[in-house]
């Protein structure tokens, strides 16, 4: 330690760094290894997968739905994943993709909003939020060229200040970001959810805009059970184990998560 | 010239002299715990002196702004790097103060041919129960200051910090005397611009050891007009973060009677 004032600035940045760029300064981000599987072909190891989620607007803010499967190939890993990640008080991030990497940057992000409040003195812009996600894919990138970590996430916020106040995006697995005005789903059971979406948004008793809760709650359960009918990544409603999707909603209140009583309830009498 | 061991020593005195005068016209900053949390109030002199470190961590400083910075950010990227590689529950402000502050501030202080940081915090963390409250007042030089129980007196519930030495001792002397920890917000935000009503009387009279009459801080405390800076970290919060500031709205309506 030559200097001890420079000891506790290392690299001061003047507060402008984000969080992000901080952990790559100490080294505690994760390295695109070098060697590894051939670029373009996909890995031989087995990952754990995370599918299926969805998020519509209804009347009371965004809906952000996923069921609860984490399958690697064949194999079901794990019947009680959380893929609907709360990130601030009025942002969620929901995944489908590699559960590892996912819920990492689910931690960079919660972290990179409160450091910037933090150190700046001010909360961080709707805009700002959806690039910091995009950035955080985009750094991902070089692991999904080698075959490992894919990760497509759905990001849903509430902001009063704005117009419209609810504000949903979808991302592709190198960082675009996508906003929606009604609906998205991604993960292996989405075209069926997106079907679905489609169908009630048009034809529907209502368009999913001006859904109460309990209905928008219905509409989430009905497309995630269409998802699992076929496709063997999305888990079903397991009313025996009391394994129900995750569903939070977002509004000017912050986020909610339904309990499992209220989605049983509804299960019962909108699904099945 | 600081080969020979006196004359180090007396570099070190001149600039305990030089800092000591640069933070003398700080205004005060006094917390308070209360039955559901700990609040935090100054009277702003245009800039903001309470700032959130980590979720049960708040702090408030005196000295020049660009030192107060520097030590703001850097304690945040400890305390968000803690937070981020091991758990929000890691992160305590005991560890921040005791193994990554005070060593580099003490470090910079003695190091006679560098600059010293002009600045003075005071800390606070917010516990489960109010005996688990940690105060904590951290000098230019290293050296801490805690809210602990010593020989000679009980636990405190509450933090004081100001330009001179003289007037964070008459502030302490007020708060030992006027504090009740079971108070309200309410409550305890009075007792609070009291004590920095206490404090900032004593930066006017030079060298001031007695408190003031009641009377006295009353009318002196009936004097301000605005300007109120406070943050509150709440005890019972049902989210992590327990740092808010509050609105100037919130502020008057506690304020008044």
């Amino acid at each position: 330690m030559d200097s001890p004032r420079a000891a506790l600035d290392q690299g001061f940045g003047g507060g402008v760094d984000d969080f992000a760029a901080l952990l790559r300064r100490k080294g505690l981000l994760a390295q695109v290894p070098q060697s590894g599987p051939a670029v373009g072909r996909t890995s031989a190891i087995p990952q754990t997968q995370a599918t299926t989620i969805l998020a519509f607007k209804f009347q009371g803010g965004v809906l952000v739905a996923g069921d609860r499967r984490a399958t690697s190939g064949n194999t079901v890993v794990y019947d009680r994943a959380d893929k609907v990640l709360e990130i601030d008080r009025h942002s969620i991030m929901a995944i489908a993709g590699v559960p590892a990497t996912a819920w990492e940057m689910a931690r960079v992000l919660e972290h990179s909003f409160q450091f910037f409040r933090r150190t700046q003195l001010q909360d961080m812009s709707v805009d700002g939020k959806v690039r910091a996600l995009s950035k955080l894919l985009r750094d991902n990138f070089g692991f999904v060229m080698q075959g490992v970590g894919v990760v497509v996430p759905i990001f849903a916020t509430y902001d009063a200040g704005a117009d419209p106040a609810a504000r949903l995006y979808f991302y592709d697995a190198m960082g675009a970001n996508f906003e929606v005005t009604d609906y998205a789903a991604t993960g292996s059971g989405s075209p069926a959810v997106r079907g679905v979406l489609y169908y009630e948004n048009n034809w529907g008793k209502k368009p999913l805009l001006k859904l109460d809760e309990d209905d928008a709650v219905t509409v989430a359960l009905r497309a995630l059970d269409t998802a699992a009918e076929s496709d063997t990544a999305t888990g079903a409603v397991d009313r025996n184990a009391k394994i129900f999707p995750i569903i939070k909603i977002v509004s000017r209140d912050g986020i909610a998560t339904l309990l499992d009583k209220q989605i049983a309830a509804l299960f019962k009498k909108g699904v099945a | 010239m600081i080969e020979e061991p006196y004359r180090w020593v007396e570099a070190v005195a001149n600039r305990r002299e030089y800092i000591e005068t640069q933070l003398a016209h700080g205004s005060p900053i006094a917390a308070v715990g209360y039955s559901q949390g700990i609040v935090f109030i100054t009277l702003g002199r245009t800039r903001q002196k309470l700032f959130e470190i980590y979720d049960r961590i708040a702090m408030g400083a005196i000295g020049h702004p660009g030192d107060i910075e520097r030590l703001r950010m850097a304690v945040i990227e400890l305390a968000s790097t803690e937070g981020f590689t091991r758990s929000a529950a890691d992160v305590s402000l005991r560890r921040l103060a005791y193994y990554s502050l005070s060593p580099v501030l003490k470090a910079a202080f003695e190091q006679i041919y560098g600059a010293p940081y002009l600045a003075r915090m005071l800390f606070a963390e917010i516990g489960d129960t109010p005996e688990n409250d940690l105060f904590l007042r951290l000098e230019y030089d290293g050296a801490i200051a805690t809210n602990g129980a010593s020989l000679a007196e009980t636990q405190k519930n509450f933090g004081a910090l100001s330009g001179t030495r003289a007037s964070t001792e008459l502030m302490e002397s007020f708060l030992k005397r006027e504090h009740k920890s079971a108070a309200t917000l309410r409550d305890a935000l009075k007792t609070a611009l009291d004590a920095w009503t206490v404090g900032n009387m004593a930066l006017a009279e030079d060298g001031a050891r007695e408190l003031p009459a009641k009377e006295a801080i009353a009318s002196e405390r009936d004097k301000i007009a605005g300007g109120i800076e406070a943050a509150i970290l709440d005890r019972d919060a049902k989210t992590a973060i327990r740092y808010r500031s509050l609105t100037g709205e919130e502020i008057r309506s506690l304020t008044t009677r």
